[in-house]
């Protein structure tokens, strides 16, 4: 199975590179880059890692499957030592503190982090260009957006600057960028990896993810970083994703196959996008595979619900930032100006509005309406999903409504980028391991399954992988 | 918290109002049928209470806590300054 991890390895082993001109090159590649895809290189901190690989290797000595592979991590992620910015003015000079579970683990297996990646303020978008490091461009038409919020994540892996990045995932954050950048990212279950060390955006769909260019790279990374940890309660233990389960295309034909009436009927979806879906479905059908349509909310009742929740979420977990113990601070007279003062002068205007957002919904008077209804109503999408999956094993839908968007049409309307993200917080709000997969469309395919069946989510991909 | 509060207070943002986009969202909220209330059945958010961690208390590292000091906004004479907090 294709793997540039497993193929960088044996390049490192046999000898035919050596790690410090690895890391340098793909810092090189970084910094004459059009994409405007890194907040911070790690340079100095990545060669040095590099140069014990490279002793390692010239000693003889045995090296793991991960040691010495350059990646990328969404500027979302604490990295002792390393700035952390979320890319915001507030938190510009911040320097992380403590390490992320997540990359503590990628650190322990030899991995090397090469760049903190631009990606939209606090995961506060849909195109990386709500972030005051300037818009990051796509991988593939500088005129289109990168996608968001980890769409320096995504085009770094397209364009091959790292082997793999760690994005994440609040309500598409992963899957859209990696669709719009035609690679693969995977958003997996909530909790079976650690948030701790991430930056809270809406700590009930938060998830932490890997973007690779190869499937197989996708399950190398998932099984480095899942597992219980005592810094995040929500996490679960989790068996690993096999190779061999994954390699199984006579077990994936066997899988029932379920999509979404309601997301083909609507009425936004593109015409070529929806013809693309159906031809996919049709050749599913011609391979054997059941395909099955599902009755399920309406794409407007999703949008609204998940964006009721993660204002609330993102206005609490934001709360923390008044300039007081870290990040910029204002001067003012007094104790609340300096607040409304830092607040107002340092975060970008869609984070404004999400607060303010959140704060709404969470106000006396509002709370009953809004609030507690949208929990209800993420409940029951919760509940629906679980039934679903006791008739079908996979549920296959498009990534977004349309084709890439071009740079400055996004921010512009905040009620369309909303709405834009009418396929992706549906798995999000259940909490279900999805990837998007660079086929099926121009922006890619779905494919998710129940809670921690993240074996037949990467099984199906692979059967679609070989219908391309 | 008082009814009263506005927007503003309640965000500590200057100047902050409802926006028109958001607000469409809510209305869609508003309109939707939820026949089950939250909170009747276990979701999988929820933590539960027999697999807490223990209640203890773990001290950071030297170098964690020297980089907390070197994060903060403003220092002086080597003592970390605050504001006053005395108001109305």
């Amino acid at each position: 199975m294709s793997s540039d991890i497993r193929q960088l390895h044996d390049d490192l082993v046999q000898g035919k590179i050596i790690c410090t001109a690895l890391v340098k090159s793909k810092i090189e590649e970084l910094k004459s880059s059009k994409e405007n895809t890194a907040n911070y290189l790690l340079e100095d901190y990545a060669l040095q890692k590099a140069a014990a690989v490279d002793a390692k290797l010239q000693k003889g000595e045995k090296i793991g499957l991960l040691e010495g592979i350059p990646f990328g991590l969404k500027d979302v992620y604490l990295l002792q030592g390393q700035p952390a910015s979320a890319s915001s003015d507030f938190l510009k000079n911040y320097i992380s503190p403590y390490t992320a579970t997540a990359i503590q683990k990628l650190l322990d297996a030899g991995a090397i982090p090469i760049v903190k990646e631009n990606c939209d303020s606090f995961g506060h978008g849909s195109s990386t260009e709500n972030t005051v490091f300037g818009a990051a461009k796509n991988a593939w038409d500088k005129n289109k957006v990168a996608g968001g919020s980890s769409g320096g994540s995504a085009v770094n892996v397209a364009k091959k600057y790292t082997t793999f990045s760690i994005g994440g995932d609040t309500g598409g954050s992963i899957r859209q960028p990696a669709g719009y950048n035609k690679v693969y990212g995977l958003k997996p279950t909530y909790g079976r990896i650690s948030r701790y060390g991430i930056m809270a955006y809406a700590s009930s769909t938060d998830v932490v993810g890997p973007i690779a260019r190869t499937i197989e790279d996708i399950r190398i990374v998932l099984n480095t970083i899942s597992g219980k940890d005592y810094h995040d309660q929500t996490t679960y233990a989790s068996e690993a994703v096999s190779e061999e389960k994954v390699n199984d295309l006579a077990a994936a034909k066997k899988l029932k196959v379920g999509y979404y009436r309601s997301f083909l009927e609507s009425k936004a979806l593109d015409a070529s996008f929806k013809s693309s879906f159906e031809d996919l479905l049709k050749k599913l059908k011609e391979l054997g595979i059941e395909v099955k349509p599902l009755d399920f909310f309406e794409t407007n009742t999703l949008v609204s619900t998940y964006y009721t929740l993660a204002m609330a979420e993102t206005a609490s977990n934001l709360a923390r930032l008044d300039g007081t113990n870290y990040g910029n601070r204002a001067e003012a007279e007094n104790l609340k100006e300096i607040y409304a003062l830092t607040r107002s002068e340092n975060f970008t205007e869609e984070t404004k509005r999400r607060i303010v957002g959140g704060n709404q919904v969470l106000s006396q008077g509002h709370s009953e309406e809004i609030y507690n209804k949208a929990r209800a109503v993420r409940d029951e999408i919760d509940d629906r999903f679980a039934e679903e999956f006791e008739a079908v094993d996979i549920v296959l839908s498009p990534v977004t409504l349309g084709p890439v968007p071009n740079v400055g049409e996004t921010l512009k309307d905040p009620l369309a980028m909303y709405l834009s993200d009418a396929y992706t917080v549906g798995f999000s709000l259940g909490g279900l391991p999805t990837l998007t997969a660079p086929t099926g469309t121009e922006t890619g395919i779905q494919i998710t399954a129940a809670k921690n069946g993240e074996e037949k989510v990467l099984q199906f991909a692979n059967l679609l992988k070989d219908l391309q | 918290m008082s009814k009263t509060m506005t927007l503003e207070v309640l965000s500590s943002i200057k100047g902050a109002k409802s926006s028109e986009a958001v607000e469409q969202l809510f209305e869609v909220i508003k309109k939707a049928k939820a026949t089950v209330e939250h909170g009747q059945a276990n979701h999988f958010t929820a933590v539960s209470v027999s697999d807490l961690r223990p209640d203890e208390v773990i001290k950071s590292s030297e170098l964690e806590r020297e980089i907390i000091k070197k994060n903060f906004p403003k220092q002086k004479d080597g003592y970390l300054v605050v504001s006053k907090v005395i108001e109305e």
